[in-house]
């Protein structure tokens, strides 16, 4: 117990790596995840058929082999990143193939009315999209999105492959060090949880506050 | 004026409007009645571009949409008449997320440019005009089906159409709710509002329109003055209908 307190200061650097690359690939990833959605149900063809395979391909391969991808992969095409930018690449775009298939399930959830009432009053599709039916969708999709954003607070110990020290490889070099296994990784699953806990919390306010017209 | 030339609708292979012409005077109530599946809301929805010409054209307000047209041209002209017409849905369709004021407000600031107070201002006078001015701060599912559809009356009559178009507008309600928004109807029917009304509610027919058509699988049976409608129907179809409408009504 006395090497975990010795060593908080580098676990929580390494809390604060995996704090900083969930949340950094959670927003690029609705961004992304909102194009493609959007691309998939009023894009042309091309769009459709480009976010189809896209989807289909990062769900269908191991986040893992993703990773290793980006990071030695790309170095084939002369591109060299670094293992952070590696990490919030990879998981950037896995996490926006997951969420665009939650916005495409909420935009689709909403009822054909909401949009012909608006295109009824003269409002252009897109106005009609931004005003009317994402706001709607946006809170049917939060509760799948939270459960997407802990997942995805938990596969960050993936990027340790690519020697982002992130909170699981910060616990795997204090072993290697030291030899003790359990105060480690017992502390950092302790850490872990606590911060799922408060993501969970924080999504139940936020939950709580757009349900406020049922 | 509305003015209808040779309109036909098909989905796929299934004919539901066939070469249908018909012209609307200004100040004018028209109900459409006829059986389920006769293409009563999909004319409607013509008349709006919520659905496509299959062939034929559509004059609103001067502005004229011909199935030949161009698909750009047909949107751009389509978007004119909508800003220019306004449409009651049987389902309502209020905006869950927005207020009573906000569902009235929300096209005057993002259709027509308004400013919030004076959109505030013109959503409260249509509110009132409805009698729900007290209700404005509630949600959509804090209110009956007979509030929620004169707040959509009202969120249509706001933008100052020339035309309104009701689909059924009192048939998903609650027999009790429906004479609020009848009244609000017949009342906008007497200031002079154009309107075109599908809907079952004999009396309102009876009463209020100056002229009904029967339709009947996709073509216009009869076009008659309302007292002419009910008093001596020419066909046989619409003799059957009013049987069975009334039968209905009184077998209740
Ligand atoms: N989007 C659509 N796709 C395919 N068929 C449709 C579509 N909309 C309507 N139809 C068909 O067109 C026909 C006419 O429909 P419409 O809704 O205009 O009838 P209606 O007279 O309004 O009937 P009701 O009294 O039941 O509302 C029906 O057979 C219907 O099934
Ligand atoms: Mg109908």
């Amino acid at each position: 117990m006395d090497l975990v307190i010795q060593n908080l200061g580098f676990l929580a650097k390494g809390a604060y790596y995996t704090l900083l690359i969930t949340v950094v690939s959670m927003f690029f990833g609705l961004v992304i995840g909102l194009l493609v959605a959007l691309s998939r149900l009023k894009g042309n063809r091309l769009f459709q058929w480009i976010a189809k395979c896209y989807v289909s391909i990062i769900r269908g391969t191991p986040a893992l082999v993703q990773i290793i991808i980006v990071y030695y992969g790309l170095v084939d095409f002369g591109i060299t990143i670094g293992p952070l930018t590696a990490a919030f690449v990879a998981l950037s775009v896995n996490v926006g193939a997951f969420l665009s298939e939650t916005f495409r399930g909420a935009i689709q959830s909403i009822p054909k009315g909401q949009m012909e009432a608006a295109y009824a009053t003269g409002m252009t599709p897109w106005q009609t999209m931004r005003r009317i039916i994402l706001p709607q969708a946006t809170k049917i999709a939060i509760p799948p999105m939270g459960n997407t954003f802990i997942g995805m607070l938990k596969e960050t110990s993936l990027v340790s492959v690519i020697t982002v020290n992130e909170l699981l490889r910060s616990a795997q070099l204090l072993v290697a060090q030291y030899y003790v296994y359990l105060p480690f990784y017992l502390s950092i699953a302790a850490m872990y949880w606590i911060m799922s806990t408060v993501f969970s919390s924080i999504l139940n306010s936020v939950e709580k506050r757009l349900s406020k017209y049922d | 004026m509305i003015k209808i030339t040779n309109l036909s609708k098909a989905f796929g292979e299934l004919e539901v409007l066939k070469d249908i012409s018909l012209q609307i005077a200004d100040q004018e109530t028209v109900v459409i009645l006829g059986p389920s599946g006769s293409g009563k809301s999909t004319l409607l929805r013509c008349l709006n571009g919520l659905e496509e010409l299959t062939e034929g054209s559509i004059e609103v307000s001067g502005l004229v949409v011909d199935a030949k047209d161009s698909l750009k041209k047909r949107k751009k002209i389509i978007q004119k008449i909508r800003r220019n017409t306004g449409m009651v849905f049987q389902q309502y369709n209020l905006y869950p997320h927005k207020t009573a004021l906000e569902n009235v407000m929300e096209a005057l600031i993002v259709v027509k440019k308004m400013d919030k107070r004076e959109a505030r201002l013109k959503s409260e006078e249509m509110l009132g005009k409805v009698g729900l001015l007290d209700r404005k701060d509630f949600y959509p599912s804090k209110l009956s089906g007979g509030q929620q559809q004169r707040v959509a009356i009202a969120r249509a009559l706001a933008m100052e159409p020339d035309v309104l178009f009701f689909d059924e507008p009192t048939s998903a309600l609650d027999p009790e709710l429906v004479g609020e928004v009848l009244r609000v109807m017949r009342t906008l029917a007497r200031e002079g509002m154009t309107m075109i009304v599908v809907t079952h509610e004999m009396k309102f027919a009876q009463d209020v329109a100056d002229r009904v058509i029967f339709m009947a699988d996709g073509c216009i049976e009869e076009d008659t003055k309302s007292e002419v409608f009910f008093s001596q129907p020419s066909s046989e179809r619409a003799k059957k209908f009013i049987k069975q409408i009334t039968e209905h009504v009184h077998g209740e």
